[in-house]
């Protein structure tokens, strides 16, 4: 990567932990021998705040957090060959299958302003939108600007309904809008036909393309306007597009912020952030966890959270509504429980 | 922390800053103070850097504070909404989720409810953790199987190829790959070329860079050393450094500038640019060879090329003494009880003639826009100028857009983009030449006089042109009373004087002699203009904008000197048919001085600026026309053994073992000689060429008249070529229901339609797509087609042989591939851009064949049918494997790939596993 000119370097976040907050382990399960490729928190209906779901092999499983660090399994689904998927913020029944990507998905989020709809990427080099009410497929998200390799991380945008955020295999984070084909989206809530008969679009250009990364970027998330994204270059980068009205697609990145993530420099390790992106956790290779303050400058670590039996890859990780409890899935099947120490 | 560090840092800052304005009178600079300057200023700028990102995250946050609260919010109401909610599915998550709660509290709360689940499995949670123990596991809940679909990467459709764009390449570009087994990521380059071409734009300075160069200088005074050190720190070369400290110090300078020409710019018409700058986009933007704007496939910005043969003109046998309107020249004329009137002419005749005039008006409309210009711009002698206006052409061509251009004062920037435009097009300069000399030798008249006139300013300069005129308009007026002296004319011309002069008119008589007593050359020059009758159209001219020229001359090769069409056409709202007439006669006139002024012209214009070879191609200009002539005499001899058809046949020959050429239309404006880009290339000229029809090496088509164009009798499709309406002579397209048809006498052959140009009219056959009977997607028909039915194209990015063969090596690692050689420059790659027919697999035995075929000037590849093929049949080529890369499923039992059909003009690339 070039250098970062002067004037506009990062501020890099201290190794040195804070211990603002302090977890302990309070439960651990194994739900198989398979990786556990995904967990993620319920974030779109209040009741469920304490519902969680895990990905592994074949299985999404349902679970509660209870009081006491117990954990309860609410539901279990197999599918014959959904592998390596991660849930969306949850949506507590599966309403339908949804056929036409190419290749397996590897992420899916959910609108928070409308939890219809979701958007889905693929190993397919595709970023899908789809009406989980009408079965629809509405956009797709590739053609001539798309990603040139698998994408593997995708988000909306927490205010602007038009707009996500893609990342993958192609080093590349792009920005889409999705602001001139709203009318698809639209119709797509009142489509009586049959789905398959849906004029799909495909959006072809993104509105912005950042490589801010030189290898894989598996992770990426809005924090407002900025995003974080992550490659495996042991750091979690927060930076902001610059966009350049008169020419989409084009524009500048003015990186912000570095968290340093000691040991994460495989693949396919992502991070989570709690429901009003005060903090975020990260695993790593070696099973420990970073807590990271997401919003202050200079970045505060949280907490550094290792145990002595979690030796295993920690793939995701899942922070609850108010941070207070993470859950870390890793790649030897097991789920661990942390939970904050109340302050005293 | 960071603060405190920065407070002192300022004071510390500001200290030093005293104590250096102190030394800087006695340049005792040494390095370490110079450093010292940067390290603090550079600590400055960290510390603003920091400040500002945190300013920046603070304020992110309260907004996405509020997002968060409002997101909140929807959720605590799909709570509110959803209960009531009977979805069993929500139900048995609520459900459960209490049942939960009552385990770990001791209470079973599912009692007797579990009849109420439509879930085959109404399985209550499970605790873990609690001290209450686990004795069964949740039953997975099974998904309805959902047939998955076969992989494939995400494609666009194309129903024509389209060339890369430069984005989509992958050369150059690191791939990494992983490694599915290891786990580790492999960073894929494949060797020299790969290494990496990074960076090497030039590194744009930041404003806080910037910054530190203008304190740094500003307090340590602008020397080597200094630079030095600043370069090192900025990691760039001192001159580097130095150059970026000078624009900085104009930049200021030029801001305040700047506002001024922003007023200025606003008032711009579209009617202020002449027809070329018009035409600009058209130009550039269209194609010719499809005839849309911004075509994919041959790309914007081609060279423009302009064929040598002209049409002739419209030749409009109706109407022919009919008034065309109100403003029609014959009631005019009319009126005036004028007898000359020319009734309009064999209009080939004038054609020629006519757009030379026009040439002179324009050239004489120039002229005197320069002169109306202040004497700064001319007083320069006309040689820099020439060279001036041919240097400005590169930087200029943009410039006229926002280049205020006011009705008398642009004449420099309006004539340096005009040259701009010309010199860009150049092919357009052979067809302007007559232009150009004229408006040189023009401009030497105004030059000349501005020299002499040199302490004239503008508002002189201009009486010295128009009161000569007036007074000699007054002179000859009664005698001219014909076409010239109008109504219009005068109106204009006092216009003119009133704009130009503004006011302040001296007597006529001692400007007139001031401009005979400075030079006796001047005046004779003026009486040239007079007695030429040139000052009426001057003056005139003043009224026909540019682009209202540009026009008329269009509409003069189209309709020939036909006003009423030419007005009603081209000018419609613009101009009436008088006034276009008007216009044209007064060229005629035009025509005539130049003859009279042929000497002098020749003598002092030419002979000064024929440096640029302008007579040069204004000799080819006139060669070409003999030369048309000289075509159309040939072409009735034309025969079968025409040298174009044996050099055909020697490519169909030779093309076994090499790939057909690309082709690119050449500019020749003349019969293609040696120097001929198609002929150097290898390929036939085409009907996009630049040479005339007679070209020897053009492609003649077919004659054939009931064989259909199917066999190789046809010499069209014994070349590969598809047959094309415009060239072959029998070729045409049935239109509607077969009764009336386009181009053809119906008399030709009733029942003969040509067969040999589907690819052109997209006639293909229904191709679906579905599971393939062999691996992955597969081609299917659609209806039954017979044998060597054309099928459908293959389209697909056009790429060049090195992106392919980077690309293949990608593709063979995911063991799928969609490449197809094209030509000698071109493989076509579906991957991400095709239609259905890249779906079609592979087969050693296969139903289809493909063939690069010559449509229109481009290959592109066709897919026939081998064989007879039924309805809902897969289809299959051969890929022309390697034996040894074939997949296992592709290979046939006994010895591979044996087989091989001659002819076949494509090496298959094509490897798929999909």
């Amino acid at each position: 990567m070039a250098k970062t000119p002067i004037g506009l370097e990062p501020v890099v976040g201290s190794l040195t932990s804070t211990k603002k907050r302090e977890y302990r382990v309070t439960n651990r399960l194994q739900e198989g021998k398979r990786p556990l490729y995904a967990v993620i928190f319920n974030f779109i209906d209040s009741r469920y705040f304490n519902v969680f779901a895990t990905v592994g092999g074949n299985r999404v499983t349902v679970y509660q957090c209870l009081e006491g660090g117990v954990i309860a399994v609410l539901q279990s689904y197999v599918d014959e060959d959904i592998r390596r998927m991660s849930l969306s913020t949850l949506n507590e029944k599966i309403h339908k299958s949804f056929v036409g990507h190419g290749d397996s998905i590897n992420e899916i989020r959910t609108q928070p302003l409308k939890p219809s709809l979701i958007v889905s990427a693929s190993k397919d080099e595709s970023v899908r939108l789809w009406n989980v009410h009408t079965g629809i497929c509405i956009l797709i998200f590739a053609g001539a600007g798309g990603h040139r390799n698998e994408v593997l991380s995708v988000d909306f945008h927490p205010s602007d309904i038009y707009r996500i955020a893609s990342c993958g295999m192609d080093n590349t984070v792009k920005i889409w809008s999705m602001k001139e084909f709203w009318t698809y989206v639209e119709k797509s809530f009142t489509w009586t036909d049959l789905p398959s008969k849906f004029p799909t679009k495909y959006v072809q250009f993104p509105v912005f393309l950042a490589s801010v990364h030189s290898n894989y970027v598996d992770c990426n998330r809005w924090l407002g306007d900025f995003i974080l994204s992550k490659s495996v270059d042991n750091e979690i980068v927060l930076w902001e597009p610059k966009m350049k009205e008169q020419s989409p697609g084009e524009g500048t990145v003015d990186i912000l912020q570095k968290y340093p993530v000691p040991e994460c420099d495989i693949w396919f390790i992502k991070f989570s952030c709690d429901f009003h992106y005060n903090s975020a956790a990260i695993g790593n290779r070696e099973g420990k966890i970073f807590v990271w303050e997401l919003q202050s400058s200079p970045p505060v670590l949280i907490a550094r959270l290792s145990h002595a039996q979690s030796k295993s890859p920690i793939r995701q990780t899942a922070m609850s509504f108010d941070g207070s409890t993470i859950l870390c899935c890793c790649e030897d099947g097991t789920i661990w429980r942390w939970d904050a120490v109340p302050a005293n | 922390m960071d603060d405190d560090d920065n407070n002192d840092a300022g004071e510390w800052l500001s200290e030093k800053t005293r104590f250096k304005m102190a030394q800087v009178e006695e340049k005792t600079v040494s390095s370490k103070e110079i450093l010292s300057v940067i390290d603090s200023l550079k600590k400055q700028v960290a510390a603003d850097r920091s400040l500002s990102v945190k300013k920046r995250l603070e304020e992110n946050s309260k907004k996405l504070g509020g997002i968060t609260n409002h997101l909140y919010t929807l959720s605590n109401e799909r709570r509110s909404s959803w209960i009531g909610d009977t979805d069993s599915a929500s139900d048995l998550l609520t459900k459960r989720q209490k049942d939960a709660l009552g385990m770990q509290n001791g209470i079973d709360l599912s009692n007797g409810d579990d009849d109420g689940y439509s879930y085959q499995e109404p399985s209550t949670a499970v605790l873990m953790g609690s001290s209450i123990p686990v004795k069964n596991a949740v039953r997975p809940i099974k998904l309805t199987e959902v047939k998955k679909l076969p992989p494939y990467t995400t494609w666009i459709f194309l129903d024509r190829n389209q060339r890369m764009t430069e984005d989509q390449s992958v050369v150059g570009r690191r791939r990494i790959y992983y490694d599915q087994n290891g786990g580790e990521a492999l960073i894929c380059s494949d060797s020299e070329e790969e290494v990496i071409e990074e960076d090497e734009e030039k590194k744009e300075f930041f404003e806080s860079e910037d910054f530190i160069l203008r304190m740094t200088i500003k307090e340590a005074c602008l020397s080597d050393p200094v630079l030095e050190s600043l370069a090192q720190c900025l990691s760039r070369s001192p001159a580097e450094v130095k150059a970026r400290y000078e624009t900085l110090m104009k930049e200021k300078d030029v801001e305040a500038s700047k506002n001024r020409d922003i007023e200025a710019q606003n008032w711009n018409s579209f009617l202020e640019k002449d027809l070329e700058a018009a035409l600009d986009s058209f130009d550039n933007l269209f194609c010719r060879r499809c005839l849309v704007f911004d075509c994919r496939l041959h790309g914007c910005s081609q060279d423009l090329i302009f064929p040598a043969d002209k049409q002739n003109p419209w030749n409009h046998p109706d109407e022919e003494n009919a008034p065309c309107g109100p403003h029609c020249y014959r009631l005019v004329l009319k009126s005036e009880r004028n007898d000359t009137v020319r009734s309009p002419m064999n209009p080939e005749d004038k054609s020629n003639s006519s757009s030379d005039g026009v040439g002179a008006q324009i050239s004489s409309k120039k002229s005197a826009r320069r002169k109306a210009k202040s004497s700064q711009s001319e007083s320069a002698s006309s040689n820099t100028r020439n060279l001036s206006e041919s240097s400005d052409s590169e930087i200029r061509p943009g410039h006229e857009e926002s280049s205020p251009t006011p009705q008398l004062s642009p004449s420099k920037n309006k004539i340096a983009g005009k040259s701009g435009i010309l010199k860009r097009n150049s092919k357009r300069v052979a067809e302007r030449v007559l232009i150009c000399m004229c408006k040189r030798q023009k401009k030497m008249t105004a030059s000349e006089s501005d020299s002499l006139a040199s302490g004239c300013v503008s508002p002189t300069d201009m009486k010295l042109r128009s009161n000569p005129r007036k007074q000699s308009e007054d002179a000859t007026s009664s005698s001219h009373k014909d076409v010239k002296s109008s109504n219009t004319g005068r109106y204009r011309k006092k216009d003119w004087t009133l704009k130009g002069v503004q006011g302040e008119v001296p007597p006529n008589e001692t400007v007139n002699d001031l401009a005979l007593t400075s030079s006796n050359d001047f005046s004779i020059r003026e009486e040239f203009v007079d007695e030429n009758l040139g000052k009426q159209e001057l003056s005139d001219d003043n009224s026909w904008k540019a682009i209202e020229k540009g026009l008329f001359e269009k509409g003069v090769e189209i309709f020939g000197r036909n006003s009423c069409l030419i007005a009603r056409n081209l000018l419609n709202g613009l101009k009436t048919c008088w006034e276009v007439f008007q216009y044209m006669t007064g060229a005629d006139n035009k025509l005539a001085y130049h003859a009279a002024s042929g000497v002098l012209s020749l003598l002092e214009g030419c002979s000064k600026y024929d440096l640029n070879g302008a007579m040069g191609s204004n000799e080819v200009r006139r060669r070409s026309r003999f030369l048309r002539r000289r075509g159309r005499v040939r072409r009735l001899k034309y025969t079968w053994k025409s040298t174009a058809y044996h050099s055909i046949r020697k490519r169909i020959t030779e093309r076994k073992d090499q790939p057909c050429r690309q082709y690119n239309p050449c500019s020749c404006q003349t019969a293609c000689g040696k120097q001929c880009s198609c002929l150097l290339n290898g390929t036939c000229c085409e009907k996009y060429c630049g040479c005339p029809k007679s070209c020897k090496n053009r492609f003649r088509g077919c004659h054939c008249a009931k064989s259909q164009c199917r066999s190789r009798q046809c010499p069209c499709f014994a070349a590969d070529r598809e047959c094309d309406p415009d060239v072959c002579r029998n070729c045409w397209v049935s239109c509607g229901d077969g009764t009336a048809s386009l181009g053809v006498p119906p008399q030709r052959g009733d029942n003969y339609e040509c067969r040999n140009m589907k690819l052109l009219l997209k006639q293909q056959q229904r191709v679906l797509l579905g599971r393939s009977e062999v691996s992955g997607w597969g081609a299917f028909l659609k209806n039954n087609v017979g044998k060597h039915e054309y099928l459908g194209e293959y389209t697909g990015e056009l790429i060049s042989h090195r992106e392919a063969d980077k690309r293949g090596k990608i593709y063979d690692r995911e063991n799928s591939s969609f490449l197809f050689n094209l030509n000698d420059q071109f493989v076509l790659d579906a991957y991400r851009k095709g239609d259905k027919l890249k779906f079609a697999n592979h087969s050693p035995e296969p139903n289809c064949y493909a063939k690069v075929i010559m449509v229109a000037g481009d290959h592109r590849v066709g897919i026939f049918a081998k064989e007879r093929i039924n309805a809902g049949e897969e289809l299959f080529y051969d890929y022309r494997y390697e034996p040894d890369r074939a997949p296992a499923w592709a290979r046939k039992p006994e010895a591979s790939g044996s087989k091989k059909e001659d002819g076949a003009p494509w090496s298959g690339r094509a490897k798929k596993l999909a």
